[in-house]
């Protein structure tokens, strides 16, 4: 009896042994030099893509570029997911806002648009209130309006290739309007194409 | 029967060797489009394929010119042809840097696609987000 125990503990430890062995273990992602396979879904990639493309695009083409050398005063409107994923559009706009910023030729509003932070019009509410030295609040007409403003949309669509595959396309559209008169001075689409199992899920 | 083989094989790689492509360098008339000649035919286009194939031919880069654009950034303009007969797709990643020989931190250096269709030129452009940047470093892998 002492022995079959002894016979069915040793079996139960060699099975866990031999599982926790054969399973998928975590890694971090090496997200400058990735080598994972593609997947249907967008991923840090597709964005990292599109986004490069659509600064080099938007600075090469010199429309941030002001004649008298100041910077233009840009705001981030309206970017649309209209995607079938959970899409925080800022994925994108972040990292085209940052390197607006540090190009030098422009600088991002958070008065207004969809980067605006909510502090700078709460202070201005404080205007009133004895519990705040005045002289730190600032003064009415001080928010700088928005040059230029930047607008677009991400949209997806879905396409059966064949019987066991499908495509879907994504499109990274982007535009950079002059806010006074309306006039757009630069847009560029990005187009990121993937062709895979009809199994597999893109949202 | 060997000195058959052995002429046929002199025969296509003579023919690639010397073949010239007719007409106006800057159009590529592809096969199945184009004409069948002495150099590309449907006998020696296997031949060739098959031989390209087995020395490992691939992407040549011929230039790279960097010039500061009006905006005031700096662009690379690569230009290279494929030797190869399949279509070569790709990745590059520029790295920019500064008069102190430093890389320039941006967003921008990420690892972007491209590809170059069999025996044709490519070129692609890659602006610098940054005025500072003066030189440039690029890395190419597979298109897994």
């Amino acid at each position: 009896m002492k022995a079959k125990t002894i016979q069915i503990i040793t079996l139960v430890s060699l099975f866990s042994v031999l599982f926790i062995g054969c399973g998928e273990e975590t890694t971090n992602i090496d997200v400058v030099h990735d080598e994972g396979k593609p997947v249907m879904a967008l991923d840090y990639r597709d964005f990292d893509q599109a986004a490069s493309s659509l600064v080099q695009s938007m600075l090469g083409s010199g429309a941030l570029k002001k004649e008298d050398g100041s910077r233009y005063v840009v705001a981030t409107g309206r970017v649309v997911n209209d995607t079938m994923q959970r899409i925080d559009t800022d994925q994108l706009m972040a990292k085209i806002e940052e390197e607006i910023l540090n190009s030098g030729q422009a600088v991002m509003t958070s008065a207004v648009g969809s980067g605006t932070d909510k502090l700078i019009h709460e202070t201005r509410e404080l205007r009133d209130s004895e519990e705040f030295d005045q002289s730190s609040i600032a003064a009415r007409g001080t928010l700088l309006a928005p040059e230029l403003s930047i607008a677009g949309k991400i949209f997806q669509r879905n396409i059966r290739y064949d019987k066991k595959r499908q495509q879907v396309e994504y499109y990274f559209q982007l535009k950079l309007s002059d806010a006074k008169t309306g006039l757009r001075f630069w847009q560029k689409e990005i187009i990121v194409g993937k062709r895979g199992s009809n199994k597999s899920v893109a949202w | 029967m060997k000195k058959l083989i052995l002429f046929y094989v002199s025969a296509v790689f003579l023919a690639i060797g010397c073949g010239e492509e007719r007409g106006d360098s800057r159009i590529k008339v592809r096969e199945g489009v184009g004409s069948d000649n002495i150099v590309s035919n449907v006998v020696t286009r296997p031949v060739a394929k098959a031989f390209s194939a087995l020395i490992g031919e691939g992407i040549e880069i011929d230039e790279a010119i960097l010039r500061r654009n009006n905006a005031g950034f700096l662009e690379l303009h690569v230009n290279g042809h494929n030797k190869s007969y399949s279509t070569k797709k790709f990745r590059y990643r520029v790295e920019w840097l500064d008069s102190d020989g430093l890389v320039v931190e941006t967003k921008t250096s990420v690892w972007l696609r491209t590809s170059a269709m069999g025996k044709s030129p490519f070129s692609f452009k890659v602006v610098a987000p940054r005025t500072e940047a003066v030189d440039f470093r690029m890395d190419t892998r597979k298109w897994e």
